[in-house]
């Protein structure tokens, strides 16, 4: 055997070793992150899963020397002999692009504005290439085509002229122009629809295994984790709390938080009769340091828990854990995880008559700008008595404007609209009894609850409001108001704090409490968790659920994720490019699809069984459409 | 845009000075009869009354006609540059005011340049310190630049370098170039400072909105150069919502000349209107009112123009400014 | 899908708020409080008659009797100072309480509803974005004869539509936020909905706008007395002495510059304040 072995990259190999790597900011002394150890190793995956403030992003930055002004990062990070958080500005430059690159999560600000395609991708190449003006752009062309861009034309083009998943190709190209041995992927897909998702993750991989590239990817969905990467690390509030291998993690989570969270996630292949929801919300890295992280919402916590933070304990082959209670509490887990498994009983199919809202041939088109957009074209949709029909679709379906025209925040092009026996066309045109009696009829739950309360009213204040807004009776306002917030787990004293001093999943909550104070009998749900942390989701999702059969409301729930629709929904419509595609009772469209576009888009759910990211000519095509 | 596309916007904006002069011209003239006493006593301006001349004065701006077709009449002489009689000094207004175009011009040219590099160079530099003792520094400069009107600054700066140390002329505008130069430094700077305080706060704020941005942090993270990241991103994203502003700039800009060239006595346009309006000589007003009503519209069309050069997606989306 | 819950950690640091010192605005606080008692009470304040002329001690320098000396009708220029205060501060008040009040209206009503007032309003807007109301000013007031209470007049009607387009900006930011539509869907009426829910969050930029709107008014009407077509001759006013007092800049130039600071220490402090009241009040109830 020679003692000099080629220094070939063969897997195992570790390119990049991170040991104790801590983040903070100085100005306060508050850590960001307090302890990430990470081996990647030539040609592999890894995939850094964590909620908002895990930290996941800042390490992100820390490893390509791009942390903001006022955070430092401490600890060791080897890569090819030298430690990189300790590196200067110039030496970083021969690092960053050249051995490790990265792209960010929106595609629509990661590209300067003002430059046109070409020309990115050009100034990316190596400097040291001296290069003719006509073979850069022939180099250009190229990299464009290894990301399935084939339309040369692009290079001439503006970033704001291409679609999202063209840009994000576009930064694929750019970010691997100096041919790196890492790549680090910060949410690469999360602002993409989930079609344009699969085939950005599989354009990743597949140029990953070309180049036998190795691969961070850093994301908060754990399906997209599990389907993409070889190992993966949880982080949670600035710490790991569990590592593995990702089929190993997926089918026995060895920390309660990695469990936790794969339970509020809902399954996209079967509907479960109760969603397992972690309670609270995520704390920040500061106010866990001297504790196990995921203490402050542990079922299985004990003070054990609390005095020092534990360890990350090697727990079997490639895997640790940083539970303390592993071993007493193990058989609980796999119990928990096994009963979460069952299945719900399937509502039964055929559907009420009593309709209370009846859409009708509606359609709805925006003009911008002289061009004409038919976001709505011809839907009928029917919500019966006490159901939950669910809309489906991607961005750009058209199925908020529903919703809009619903509530009256958007009037109809034509069609008709029927709630509970009130022709509702134009709001403007309705008499003030009619207008009232919709009112306590349709409520909303809007997407965005960091938005949808205002930040400068308590939240008693708005409830007030939405109780006499239509019932000017009086009576105990004040009772109604705790009423209301305890209806949602709440407690009364909500009433005095501002919307800023609340997490997202409680605002959410709030905002749900508010739609019920006029006791409607249909909620509309426009995407209600999306904007809100999985771990939280599950406790929303819940929620209304819990409202919806005690109360007996129906319910409109809008949203792009199937596996959400599966669990709150008994009768669906997909919607596409303005027009309702598929209808039927949610089981059986979602189990046996008859359009192909359905079919597409169950197939784009992230599913581990390894060929979620095989893909054919389709990807070519729909990469040149946009 | 196509070129096709910016003559058509050209020709737009072009339609809607015509339309704006148009206006502006009615009120213009009307402000002769606004005016208190008759319209023959706004244009005695203070002189005897005598017969002969109410009745010169009658038939030279038709006074005996209807109101619409005097103004009728006074505007087709408007259109040739023919806006009657100094009541001061009895001299064709448009004569009077073909003097005076040069040193307003070689000063307005002059504030502008030291305007630009007053207020974007320290701008930029103070948005790259950021929270810096420098960038604290010049960030309350301009706050004290801003608060200080080109008259007040004018009296200071002649202080401080006319009469403290006297190494710039307190009066007069100088013969040749240099000469030139040299005299009117200190109204350039009287009039610059203050819009460039201005600049300098906009241009900082769009500085520090552009490096947070993450096509900047993706740049660095391809291994680009601070520099080229520096020239070829942050300074032109940074100069878009500047040049923007740049229109809104030059009201501030032309308002300020007025008084500079009051404060320091150059014998320009705005010294001019200053005179007029002090004496009530109409005729002289109303030709000055009308003139510089056009250049601010047409710099503003230069200062749009400006921002779809340098912005793409307002070319190609047709976004009009 | 947009996920708020990533980006939010992002804002976090981005509002992070530098914090001036508090000292500097005590102070700015301070000398403002100074300047409207000598509003009130300048002519008792005054060591001196301001008026009283004395030919013979003209263009005397600082003293003990004559702390800024004498200008060139022998008056005492302190004096003049207290007294020019009133002038100086009076208009500009009446100019930045009017224009709030109306602007705020159109604003809200322009920006809440598209419609005639909208329309109407931006029209105004853009004429007085064409020409600068100095100049429109300056011509009017030419035209009409100049006076103080004409300047406040016609200033006071010029600024009240960059007011409202300032707040119908600021609106239009609020009108397509969740919690407006959310209030909307509830059945809320319009009226409260522009007063009770969308007022309260652009009052920040409101009351910053306005004191921004004291400061220029200050300035410009100083200006215009400076130009000989504000306050009448022979008053005291800040700007009016500046333009009397620029010939004596050689002989006495404490005189001659005196008012000028006066008007630039002003301008200066009360700018201070509205950038500091302004970060104050977004800060309060920011969104996290």
């Amino acid at each position: 055997m020679s003692p000099h072995t080629e220094p070939t990259l063969t897997a195992g190999r570790p390119v990049l070793e991170v040991e104790g790597m801590r983040i903070e900011r100085t100005d306060i002394g508050a850590p960001i992150v307090t302890s990430l150890d990470l081996q990647l190793a030539a040609g592999e995956s890894i995939g850094i899963v964590g909620e908002s403030g895990s930290g996941k992003s800042m390490s992100a930055k820390a490893l390509i020397g791009l942390l903001p002004e006022g955070v430092v990062a401490s600890g060791t990070a080897r890569f090819d002999g030298q430690n990189l958080l300790g590196l200067s500005e110039r030496q970083w430059r021969s690092i960053r692009g050249r051995q490790i690159g990265m792209i960010m999560q929106d595609p629509f600000t990661m590209l300067n504005p003002v430059m046109r395609c070409g020309r990115i991708l050009e100034e990316s190449l190596l400097p040291e290439r001296r290069l003719s003006r006509a073979e850069r752009r022939a180099e250009a062309i190229r990299r464009l085509a290894e990301v399935g861009i084939t339309d040369e034309s692009v290079v001439e083009r503006y970033p704001f002229q291409l679609s999202g998943g063209m840009r994000q190709r576009v930064a694929i190209a750019a970010a691997l122009a100096r041919d790196p041995k890492v790549l680090i992927a910060d949410e690469p897909s999360t602002a993409l629809d989930v079609v344009t998702q699969r085939e950005v993750l599989a354009l990743i991989k597949r140029i990953q295994a070309a180049r036998g590239m190795a691969l961070i990817l850093i994301t908060h969905d754990l399906r997209v984790a599990f389907a993409t990467c070889d190992r993966i690390q949880v982080l949670y509030a600035g710490s790991l709390v569990e590592t593995g291998r990702a089929d190993d993690v997926r089918e026995r989570p060895l920390h309660p938080y990695t469990q936790g969270l794969l339970l509020s996630e809902p399954p996209a292949d079967r509907r479960v009769r109760q969603l397992v929801a972690i309670p609270g919300s995520v704390p920040s890295a500061a106010d866990v340091q001297d504790r196990c992280s995921f203490s402050s919402r542990c079922r299985w916590a004990e003070d054990a828990c609390r005095d020092g933070v534990p360890a990350l304990a090697e727990v079997g082959e490639d895997r640790h854990s940083r539970c303390i209670r592993l071993p007493e509490i193990g058989a609980e887990m796999a119990a928990l995880l096994s009963k979460s498994e069952e299945r719900a009983v399937v509502p039964a199919e055929g559907r009420s008559d009593g309709a209370l809202i009846d859409i009708v041939n509606i359609e709805k088109v925006f003009e911008s700008g002289g061009r004409t957009v038919t976001a709505v074209d011809d839907v009928s949709i029917s919500v019966r008595e006490g159901e939950s029909v669910g809309i489906v679709g991607e961005s750009g379906s058209g199925k908020t404007t529903i919703a809009r025209m619903l509530v009256g925040l958007e009037s109809p092009s034509g069609g008709e609209i029927v709630i509970d026996g009130i022709p509702v066309r134009s709001w403007s045109a309705l008499t003030p009894r009619d207008r009232r009696k919709l009112r306590q009829t349709v409520q909303t739950v809007f997407q965005d609850p960091y938005s949808s309360l205002n930040p400068m009213r308590t939240i008693g204040w708005a409830l007030k409001e939405a109780i006499t807004t239509h019932d000017r009776g009086g009576g105990n306002v004040e009772g109604r108001v705790a009423e209301l917030l305890e209806s949602v787990g709440l407690s009364a004293s909500y009433a005095q704090r501002r919307p800023s001093s609340l997490s997202g999943g409680e605002r959410q909550r709030v905002a749900i409490a508010r739609a019920l104070a006029v006791e409607p009998r249909v909620l509309i749900c426009d995407e209600p968790v999306s904007a809100l942390d999985m771990s939280v989701q599950a406790q929303i999702l819940n929620l209304l659920q819990e409202v919806r059969t005690e109360r007996g409301i129906s319910c409109l729930f809008i949203t792009h994720d199937l596996s959400i629709v599966r669990q709150a929904s008994e009768y669906l419509y997909v919607m596409h490019h303005g027009k309702v595609v598929e209808s039927g009772p949610t089981e059986s469209v979602l189990d046996n699809p008859s359009v192909e576009y359905t079919a597409q888009l169950l197939n784009s759910v992230p599913r581990p069984d390894g060929q979620w990211l095989v893909t054919g000519d389709a990807d070519e095509m729909a990469a040149t459409r946009g | 845009m196509t070129g096709r596309a910016i003559l058509l916007m050209i020709g737009k904006r072009l339609v809607a000075l015509v339309v704006l002069v148009a206006i502006l011209s009615f009120l213009v003239f009307s402000l002769v009869h606004i005016a208190p006493g008759t319209a023959v006593d706004a244009y005695l301006g203070g002189k005897p009354a005598t017969p002969e001349l109410v009745q010169l004065l009658t038939e030279r701006y038709h006074l005996d006609e209807p109101f619409f077709t005097q103004y009728w009449l006074w505007l087709k002489d408007a259109l040739v540059f023919d806006f009657g009689e100094s009541t001061l000094t009895t001299l064709p207004v448009t004569d009077e005011i073909g003097i005076r175009l040069g040193p307003s011009a070689f000063l307005a040219v002059y504030a502008y340049v030291l305007t630009v590099l007053l207020g974007v160079v320290p701008g930029i530099i103070a948005a790259l310190r950021q929270r810096k003792l420098l960038d604290r520094g010049l960030v309350a400069g301009a706050v004290v630049a801003l608060s200080t009107p080109p008259f007040v600054m004018g009296i200071l700066l002649l202080y401080l370098f006319a009469v403290l140390v006297p190494i710039f002329p307190a009066a007069g505008r100088g013969e040749g170039f240099f000469d030139q130069l040299w005299h009117l430094t200190l109204p350039a700077l009287a009039l610059a400072l203050c819009v460039a305080a201005f600049l300098l706060r906009h241009t900082r704020a769009s500085m520090i909105n552009v490096l947070d941005q993450d096509y900047i942090m993706f740049a660095r993270a391809r291994g680009l150069s601070w520099g080229h990241v520096l020239f070829r991103y942050a300074f032109r994203n940074a100069l878009i919502p500047v040049v923007t502003v740049s229109g809104a700039l030059l009201a501030f800009f032309f308002a300020g000349a007025v008084f500079v060239e009051a404060t320091f006595s150059l014998g320009g346009i705005g010294e001019l209107l200053v005179q007029s309006a002090q004496s009530s000589d109409m005729p002289m007003i109303q030709a000055l009112a009308i003139l510089i009503a056009v250049l601010i519209v047409l710099a503003n069309l230069l200062a749009d123009l400006a921002y779809v050069a340098i912005d793409p997606r307002i070319r190609f989306e047709g976004r009009s400014a | 899908m947009t996920e708020a819950a990533v980006t939010a950690p992002r804002q976090l640091t981005r509002r992070r708020m530098k914090s001036r010192p508090p000292l500097l605005i005590g102070l700015c606080l301070g000398f403002m409080a100074l300047v409207l008692l000598v509003a009130v009470f300048g002519e008792a304040l005054a060591p001196q008659d301001p008026s009283q002329q004395d030919v013979l001690g003209s263009l005397a320098p600082p003293s003990a009797e004559h702390w800024l000396g004498t200008d060139g009708l022998g008056r005492d220029v302190f004096s003049r100072m207290l007294a020019g205060a009133r002038s100086a501060i009076m208009g500009p008040l009446v100019i930045a309480v009017v224009a709030m009040v109306c602007g705020n209206l159109l604003g809200l009503l322009a920006g809440y509803r598209a419609g005639l007032v909208d329309s109407l309003l931006m029209r105004w807007v853009d004429l007085m974005v064409a020409i600068p109301s100095l100049l429109i000013i300056i011509v009017v007031a030419g035209a009409l004869g100049g006076g103080y209470w004409l300047a406040v007049a016609l200033l006071t009607i010029l600024t009240i539509p960059t007011d409202a387009r300032v707040m119908r900006a600021a609106t239009l930011e609020q009108v397509p936020r969740p919690y407006v539509e959310a209030a909307k869907t509830l059945g809320v009426s319009n009226g409260r909905i522009m007063v009770r829910h969308i007022w309260p969050n652009i009052a920040a930029t409101a009351v910053a706008n306005s004191v921004i709107i004291f400061a220029g008014s200050l300035v410009a009407i100083a200006g215009l007395s400076f130009l000989g077509l504000g306050a009448a001759p022979g008053t005291p006013d800040w700007g009016q002495m500046l333009s009397e007092n620029q010939p004596l800049l050689f002989t006495n130039p404490v005189a001659s510059i005196a008012p000028g600071i006066a008007i630039a220490l002003t301008a200066t402090a009360v700018n201070l304040i509205g950038d500091w009241v302004y970060e104050k009040m977004s800060r309060r109830g920011a969104a996290r």
